[in-house]
């Protein structure tokens, strides 16, 4: 009866552990989704900071797909397909968008190349 | 030589800053052009029954995305009555996360020219058409496929010299 008794509390114990610690896992997948994902009406804001009631929505959403077990990248997949690229604060490289990933190092390496030669030049 | 290039480094850049006027980053487009209409059960405003895409036409059709609590769409729906006139085009709504009671007042004030609008009081079918600025209009062939989304209020001008050729056009492909 007594091992009956500390079965149970030890089975409480394991049980409710484990799942606070997927709570935990899933709260910290939560904040980082939602810190990624731009807010398609207030655009220089992510839902995190946003109150727009979309933001809510899409806050909520992520929530439930966390909980229905999908992963990152389903979710931002997920968005992607209905919001475009443009919700991804870190968008994937594309052809298209070459010019956002390369062009700061492209700009960086011709102002070098300027200033070498005006340089030597002298 | 190097005045030359800075000449032509300095033109680059303000040729990017010109075409950066242009750019509109509100208008984004819309990676459900060419994609069938998402699934889904919705209320029909003012009546028993659901909506699926089942029930919408065989036809081109509008779908337009509006809101009682939205001050744009008042301007968008004089259009909106007027063109249905044409009987060109065949307009079903969306009512975007709105209460009831104020849609269908809005519909009485300023007049009905939906054939039926979808009650999407939570906005789920909202976000499978990534809405995120009402009023918003997506273009629907008679295989449900969206053909184009229209962002912010139609005018006559878009209506007639936009949306009306597109319409056309997908009826030539028929």
């Amino acid at each position: 009866m007594i091992t009956k008794r500390y079965l149970i509390l030890f089975l409480f114990f394991t049980l409710s552990s484990n799942s606070y610690g997927d709570n935990i896992k899933n709260e910290k997948l939560y904040n980082k989704i939602i810190t990624e994902l731009r807010c398609m009406v207030c655009q220089n804001q992510n839902i995190a900071e946003s109150e727009a009631p979309l933001a809510v929505d899409l806050r909520n959403k992520v929530k439930t797909m966390i909980t229905n077990g999908h992963d990152e990248r389903y979710i931002k997949q997920y968005m992607a397909d209905r919001y475009s690229d443009f919700i991804l604060y870190d968008p994937p490289f594309r052809i298209q968008n070459l010019l956002l990933w390369i062009g700061p190092f492209l700009f960086l390496l011709i102002l070098t190349m300027l200033l070498f030669r005006k340089n030597l030049s002298k | 030589m190097s005045n030359k290039l800075s000449l032509l480094a300095f033109t680059i850049f303000i040729l990017l800053l010109y075409v950066g006027l242009d750019n509109n980053s509100r208008l984004v487009h819309s990676p459900l052009i060419d994609k069938k209409l998402p699934e889904f059960n919705l209320p029909i405003l003012q009546s028993e029954s659901q909506a699926k895409i089942s029930t919408f036409p065989d036809d081109t059709f509008l779908l337009n995305v509006w809101a009682s609590w939205c001050i744009e769409c008042i301007r968008e729906h004089q259009v909106l009555n007027l063109v249905v006139n044409d009987e060109k085009v065949r307009l079903i709504g969306i009512n975007y996360k709105d209460s009831e009671a104020d849609a269908v007042g809005w519909l009485n004030i300023y007049g009905n020219p939906y054939e039926y609008n979808i009650f999407d009081k939570d906005g789920e079918l909202g976000i499978d058409l990534g809405v995120y600025g009402v009023p918003e209009t997506f273009l629907v062939d008679k295989n449900k496929v969206i053909r184009a989304k229209y962002i912010g209020v139609i005018s006559e001008d878009i209506y007639y010299n936009e949306i009306l050729p597109t319409i056309e056009k997908i009826k030539d492909d028929y």
